[in-house]
């Protein structure tokens, strides 16, 4: 399975990469995505991917029960997918304001060559 | 627990109390009226304030919530710089933010929360806290670079700047992840421990090498330097001010801490990169740097050359390098802030007139604002009595005792170059007669008393830099 | 506090000068003299202290930490060039009232002039290096301003810039020499330096420090290639020439060279590099002297002669070569700074400098001719003037020059004879001869102008006829600094009859015949024209145009404006070094089994690429955001497989937001396009697998490390009994790591306040003044 996984990490991320060398906003909005995605995929498979338990202390325990999921790469992951969440709604705002300003979502339409 | 929570929680206090310190701004923001001197006053209060509780904290030197966070020494250092360059920022920017029309009064929590999230990145013990600080660093800059309206620069400029931010930080979370994939932990210093076993491993190295690139693209080194020209030029120049001394730093300090004082990669193949990064960025900045007739633009390089300059004491490592590249630091922020302030004091209110040109005859019309801008271009060079110069001086003088002569060699002959561009600044502001359109500079009394202090402190530390260098130099 | 006490108060002195704007010029002159004339007598009377190499020292802690410190050193040479700075600045200061009388900013230039003086002073007091290179510095950013004081010329402009880059440039070799020296050395104090002079000259970095500081040395003091740029700074006022370009700031650099011969010297690489140098700056300086009319030009080409010969002198490290240098230093900062003044009397007087306009002057001008004809004998080396004995010496030091006596005797007679024309030219020629063009015009300047070349000319008598009035006392302790051992210096007049007087004769008679012979030499001279670019100045100027247009094409390289190129670029580099690392390490044990693959799973994983392929090649925008909806919803159910409940949740409930906001906004957006060619999008395209190959690559191995689950397992067993939770993520993100929540949750808050302050941007209702 970490194969699989693994390709599907790679998949994403190459989608992701083309995506956000296009010209157009909203594909470069899906491009980040899909490279966040991905991101979260390597950090969890590198944490060793196993039907264990969820890292849930048990009734009547006090500690987990052997084999459970490790927690901290999911901690990590968490974290990455509610920053992340932040970034793509400002990120959203900002292209919406650019299109209207300049009433294209191409951004070679917005720049300049400038020296 | 409870204790340990309370002495985590009081050792934490300047991070704490800016957290605090940006919520209460905000909150002027949303119920007063007329926030904006209000908010303006209570940012800065708070600062001082802030200040005075990193001094406080300074000898509680270790680490909190279970060796997340450091506290005391480095980080107290590290967040004095970055409150000062905050405070002079918001001072500089007063009546600028007037005159551009970006007065929503977000300039001013904005610039707290950035400074907030510097201070977690550069005393983060866990991988996961530098990243959240970077994180949080980094998104009210993409807003700040955007906050004026209908500029299509600006919108360009914060569009690019986020962009490429998220796409470099994107770099920083996969490093992170291969690091946890090989060592199994994200604390700093548990990594530390075994430096030398994973040192040799492919995967850690690249894992390290992917942070790299996160670190690289905030302080702007070549090759992922390209924003910086174009945020630099788009953004207000008082936010590409703050961007060019307080984000350059808070991104040096918190490579210093993991990369230098921690893992201490010094023999390993991550140097030479470093190296390479140190040379592209001299060189690539300072020869661009000569042909730039926008003088925002022109920092901008000169910006990614100083990084390439700072990355010298990275490569060199060890105690003298640390203390010279924060020496380096605080030098920069305060001549490279005072010389964008003065450039925001005589821009136009549609964010034009910063170019080369517009500073002829500024000896006639604002002797006081010529000389001292001729001070900071001196700095830049690193001529003496100037706080640039001993900035030089010491990261030199580490890389030479650490066997890098070549690189102060490179160092040497780029600054030779760089004496041109500066130079000419000069050399328009004294000696050229003024152009059609005279622009009088606005600063007001707050703006005034900023760049007294930077320039003051620029001479300060250049004559007796054993003020600023005692500081830094007994940290590790 | 000696040495401290004039830098500090001609500083501030130079502080307060412009107040002088109200004074009359002259007053103020001579008011101003006053102090570095105070400050001359003191150091006179300084004299004996330093006899027997006594020295004063004084310290004061600077940079403890580094162990750096002000540490001011007074010694023979240290004294010799200080009564210099002060004795002939005091001299152009009254000078300077008189030219400047009615000038609008006089006010900032004896400002400017001060601190070249004070910082002068420090350059040749200091013993610290670095504190050496920061008086350096001073003095280079003083001539600056000084050359470039006429402001509204163009040409003083550029010879100010001109003149400020190529020191500049030197400065910061010298930099870079000067801490490779500490470093080789061990200190910064040159006394301390002369202690450990062993072990640097076979220290691995000696040769590059040297090199570094000869850099900085012959730029300072115009060496051949370096020289462009003093007859550039010939645009300074006259008293700037007199001054800083021919009897202080230039010799800054032979100054240095002297200091640290006892340090530096005795090696070959010294030795021929100096006398090299040195005579080909000698020589060089001579020739192109020679067709030049305008009397500053003429002074500032024989200026680039003599230094060369003082470097020689000081590469040639003999005693005899050391004395012939002190003498001869001495010998012409007397004649050439009276023959600037001159040079500038008489342009301000008779409103030329063009030597075939001037003849005839004596009668009009009889004290500035006294004085010129004083300097120009000297200067021609005629006895019984100083100027005959620092010769004879130089003769003497060339022959018994430890190799190559004979060029170097054959250099010397050639370049002196040129001197010899210039002298008889620029001293002698426009004084005498028939009656002064604009006679009406040209006068008697009043005496501030003629007083200071005259006493400088007597100077230059009075030392010729009692030598001994400067030999024990002044050269001998310089002497003794340069070769740092006693050496006898018994200056006397008359030699007797021998070899070097007759060298003498010959290089005046050959002088003579140069003097009169010299328009059919400028004739030749102007047929032989070098081309520009072979000149080191033109090459200067080339470089100097060319860079920014060189600059303006890297830029349109590196910085296209086109965000797609800056990401591109940086992809590229990430693949290649991650692939590199990847590629050189072999023995990469991968884990490639399958494992415990089930049904399910495969089909999630196809599903999921086959949504990333529909997102890629969606033409409208619903299609991709469905698809982007299913590999999200995907990605929670790989959650769920492998026992992360929590992050599924977040996952479905982030996953659904993003489609909701996402559809919301899209609308406003045009229609996804093909905007690009077909090579670009194959270009991209084979980045993209590229990385896509990397991240799975190191995926896969991360995936494969067998991890030490000691932190892990600490939260396993602790998250109960510490901190009272039961879900262990729970307990990790809000209460181990409660720093990274808070700072994850005011993230979102930032981002929050993100999306409004964009959204009220764009409804415009900001609040404007």
């Amino acid at each position: 399975m970490h194969l699989l996984i693994a390709i599907l990490s790679g998949v994403l991320f190459a989608a992701g990469v083309w995506l956000i060398l296009r010209r157009s906003l909203a594909r470069l909005v899906l491009g980040l995505i899909l490279i966040s995605h991905s991101a979260s995929l390597v950090i969890f498979t590198s944490g060793g991917l196993q039907h264990a338990e969820p890292p849930l202390v048990e009734k009547g325990a006090t500690a987990l029960q052997t084999p459970f999921a490790d927690p901290l790469p999911q901690a990590l992951i968490l974290t990455a997918i509610v920053i992340s969440f932040g970034l793509f709604a400002f990120f959203l705002v900002l292209i919406k304001r650019a299109h209207q300003e300049t009433g294209t979502d191409d951004i070679d339409a917005m720049s300049e060559v400038e020296s | 627990m409870m204790e340990q929570l309370l002495t985590d929680s009081l050792n934490t206090a300047p991070i704490t109390g800016m957290v605090i310190l940006s919520l209460i701004v905000v909150m002027i923001n949303a119920l007063k009226k007329e926030p904006l001197a209000t908010e303006y006053w209570v940012s800065l209060v708070g600062i001082v304030i802030n200040i005075g509780l990193a001094v406080w904290v300074f000898p509680e030197r270790g680490t909190a919530f279970s060796g997340s966070v450091m506290t005391g020494g480095y980080a107290s250092v590290t967040a004095i710089i970055f409150l000062t360059a905050a405070a002079l920022t918001i001072m500089l920017a007063r009546v600028y933010i007037d005159k551009i029309g970006a007065n929503f009064g977000e300039f001013f929590h904005l610039i707290l929360f950035v400074t907030t999230g510097m201070m977690s990145f550069a005393a983060g013990l866990d991988l996961l806290v530098t990243f959240v600080g970077l994180e949080l660093m980094s998104i009210p800059l993409y807003v700040l670079a955007g906050i004026t309206r209908r500029n299509l620069k600006a919108t360009e400029a914060a569009l690019k700047y986020f962009l490429l931010g998220a796409f470099s930080t994107g770099f920083f979370v996969y490093g992170i992840g291969l690091i946890y994939g090989m060592t199994g932990t994200t604390k700093i210093l548990d990594i530390a421990q075994n430096i030398n076993a994973y040192s040799s491993e492919p995967l850690f190295m690249v894992g390290a090498g992917l942070m790299l690139v996160g670190f690289a693209f905030k302080v702007g080194a070549v090759p992922f330097h390209m924003w910086v020209p174009d945020v630099y030029e788009g953004s207000p120049t008082m936010v590409s001010a703050f961007m060019s001394t307080g984000v350059k730093a808070a991104a040096f300090s918190a490579l210093l801490l993991v990369f230098t004082a921690t893992f201490d990669f010094m023999h390993s193949s991550i140097n030479t990169v470093v190296a390479v990064l140190s040379v592209a960025s001299m060189v690539i900045g300072n020869i661009v740097a000569l042909s730039q007739k926008n003088f925002k633009r022109m920092l901008a390089y000169s910006s990614i050359a100083h990084a390439g300059y700072m990355l010298i004491g990275i490569t060199a490592g060890g105690g003298v390098s640390i203390a010279g590249v924060l020496f380096y630091l605080v030098a920069y922020m305060l001549t490279n802030l005072g010389a964008f302030g003065i450039a925001s004091f005589i821009e136009n209110s549609d964010q034009t007139g910063t170019d080369i040109d517009d500073f002829r005859g500024l000896y006639q019309r604002h002797p006081a604002l010529a000389v001292i801008l001729g001070v900071f271009m001196f700095s830049l060079i690193g001529l003496p009595p100037f706080a640039g110069f001993f900035g030089k001086y010491y990261i030199f003088v580490a890389a030479i005792e650490n066997g890098y002569t070549w690189l102060t060699i490179v160092g040497v002959i780029t600054s030779m170059i760089s004496v041109y561009y500066y130079l000419r600044v000069v050399v328009v502001m004294f000696f050229q007669p003024e152009g059609e359109q005279v622009q009088t500079a606005r600063f007001g009394r707050e703006g005034a008393f900023a760049l007294a202090v930077a320039a003051a402190g620029v001479l300060l530390i250049g004559v007796f830099p054993s003020v600023v260098l005692d500081w830094v130099s007994a940290l590790f | 506090m000696e040495s401290l006490l004039p830098i500090l108060l001609i500083l501030i002195a130079a502080a307060f000068a412009p107040l002088l704007q109200r004074v009359p010029g002259r007053v103020a002159g001579w008011g101003l003299a006053l102090l570095p004339g105070a400050f001359f007598i003191h150091f006179l009377t300084l004299l004996p202290a330093v006899q027997n190499g006594g020295e004063r020292l004084f310290t004061l802690p600077w940079i403890p930490t580094l162990g750096i410190s002000l540490s001011f050193r007074f010694e023979g040479l240290s004294l010799l060039f200080a009564l210099l700075v002060l004795g002939v600045g005091a001299l152009v200061l009254v000078y300077a009232g008189g030219y400047l009388a009615g000038h609008a900013r006089r006010g900032r230039f004896f400002s400017f002039m001060l601190l070249f003086m004070a910082s002068m002073l420090g350059v040749v007091l200091a013993d610290n290096l670095l504190l050496l290179f920061v008086f350096w510095e001073m003095t280079s950013i003083a001539s600056y301003l000084l050359i470039g004081f006429y402001t509204d010329k163009e040409k003083s402009r550029r010879s100010a810039l001109q003149a400020l880059l190529v020191t500049g440039f030197g400065g910061l070799a010298l930099l870079a020499g000067i801490i490779l020296t500490g470093v080789a050395g061990g200190s910064y104090d040159i006394a301390a330096l002369l202690s450990s002079e062993e072990a640097l000259r076979t220290h691995g970095l000696y040769l590059p420090a040297l090199l570094l500081i000869l850099l900085g040395a012959f730029t300072k003091s115009a060496q051949v290639p370096f020289h462009f740029w003093l007859p550039g700074a010939m645009a300074a006022p006259a008293p700037v020439s007199a001054y800083l370009h021919s009897a202080t700031m230039v010799k800054a650099g032979v100054y240095l060279l002297a200091r640290l011969n006892p340090v530096f010297g005795g090696t070959e690489e010294w030795h021929y590099l100096l006398t090299l140098a040195g005579g080909a700056t000698m020589v060089i300086g001579a020739f192109l002297a020679a067709p030049q009319t305008d009397l500053k030009r003429l002074l500032a080409y024989s200026t680039v002669s003599a230094l060369g010969m003082l470097v020689m002198l000081i590469g040639l490290s003999t005693d005899l070569a050391a004395k012939a240098a002190m003498v001869f230093l001495v010998v012409h900062s007397l004649y050439k700074g009276a023959l600037f003044m001159v040079a500038g009397v008489i342009d301000h007087q008779a409103g030329s400098r063009d030597v075939r306009e001037l003849h005839g002057l004596a009668r009009v001008m009889p004290f500035t001719a006294a004085a010129a004809f004083l300097a120009a004998l000297s200067m021609t080396g005629f006895p019984p003037l100083l100027g005959f004995i620092g010769k004879e010496l130089m003769y003497e030091a060339k022959m018994q020059a430890p190799s190559a006596s004979v060029f170097l005797l054959v250099a010397g007679v050639l370049a002196n004879a040129v001197n010899i024309a210039v002298a008889l030219i620029v001293g002698m020629r426009p004084f005498v001869g028939r009656k002064p063009v604009r006679p009406g015009r040209a006068h008697e300047g009043p005496v501030s102008l003629w007083l200071g070349p005259l006493l400088l000319g007597l100077g230059g008598l009075v030392f010729g006829l009692f030598p001994s009035l400067i030999g024990r006392t002044l050269i001998e302790p310089a002497v003794q600094s340069v070769r740092a051992e006693h050496v006898d210096v018994a200056l006397k007049l008359w030699h007797g009859i021998n070899p070097v007087l007759m060298l003498s004769l010959l290089t005046i008679v050959v002088g003579v015949l140069m003097f009169l012979l010299r328009l059919r030499a400028r004739r030749v001279a102007a047929e032989l024209r070098v081309p520009e670019l072979l000149l080191p100045g033109g090459l200067y100027r080339r470089v100097v145009d060319a860079l920014p247009g060189a600059a303006g094409r890297m830029v349109r390289h590196v910085q296209s404006g086109y965000l797609r190129a800056y990401l591109f670029t940086i992809l590229v580099v990430f693949i290649l070094l991650a692939g590199y690392t990847f590629l050189k390490l072999p023995g990469w044990p991968i884990d490639t089994g399958f494992g415990d693959v089930s049904f399910y799973s495969v089909g999630l994983v196809v599903l999921m690429i086959a949504a990333t392929i529909m997102v890629l090649v969606a033409r409208t925008r619903l299609v991709a955001i469905a698809a982007l909806g299913v590999i999200g919803f995907g990605i929670a159910a790989i959650y769920v497989i492998y026992s992360a409940p929590d992050l599924a949740i977040t996952q479905i409930l982030v996953e659904t937001l993003t489609v909701l906001i996402f559809l919301f906004v899209i609308r406003h957006l045009p229609r996804f396009g093909v905007r690009s060619s077909v090579p670009t999008q194959l270009r991209d395209a084979v980045v993209a697998v590229f990385s896509g190959i990397v991240v799975t690559l190191y995926s896969l191995k991360a995936s494969g490390v067998q991890l030490d689950t000691a932190i892990s397992t600490f939260f396993a067993e602790n998250s109960l009994p510490a901190a009272f939770g039961r879900n262990v993520v729970n307990v990790i993100l809000v209460d181990f790591r409660a720093m990274d929540t808070l700072g994850e949750v005011t993230v979102l808050a930032v981002a929050a306040i993100g999306v409004y302050a964009m959204m009220k941007l764009r409804r415009g209702n900001g609040r404007v003044s």
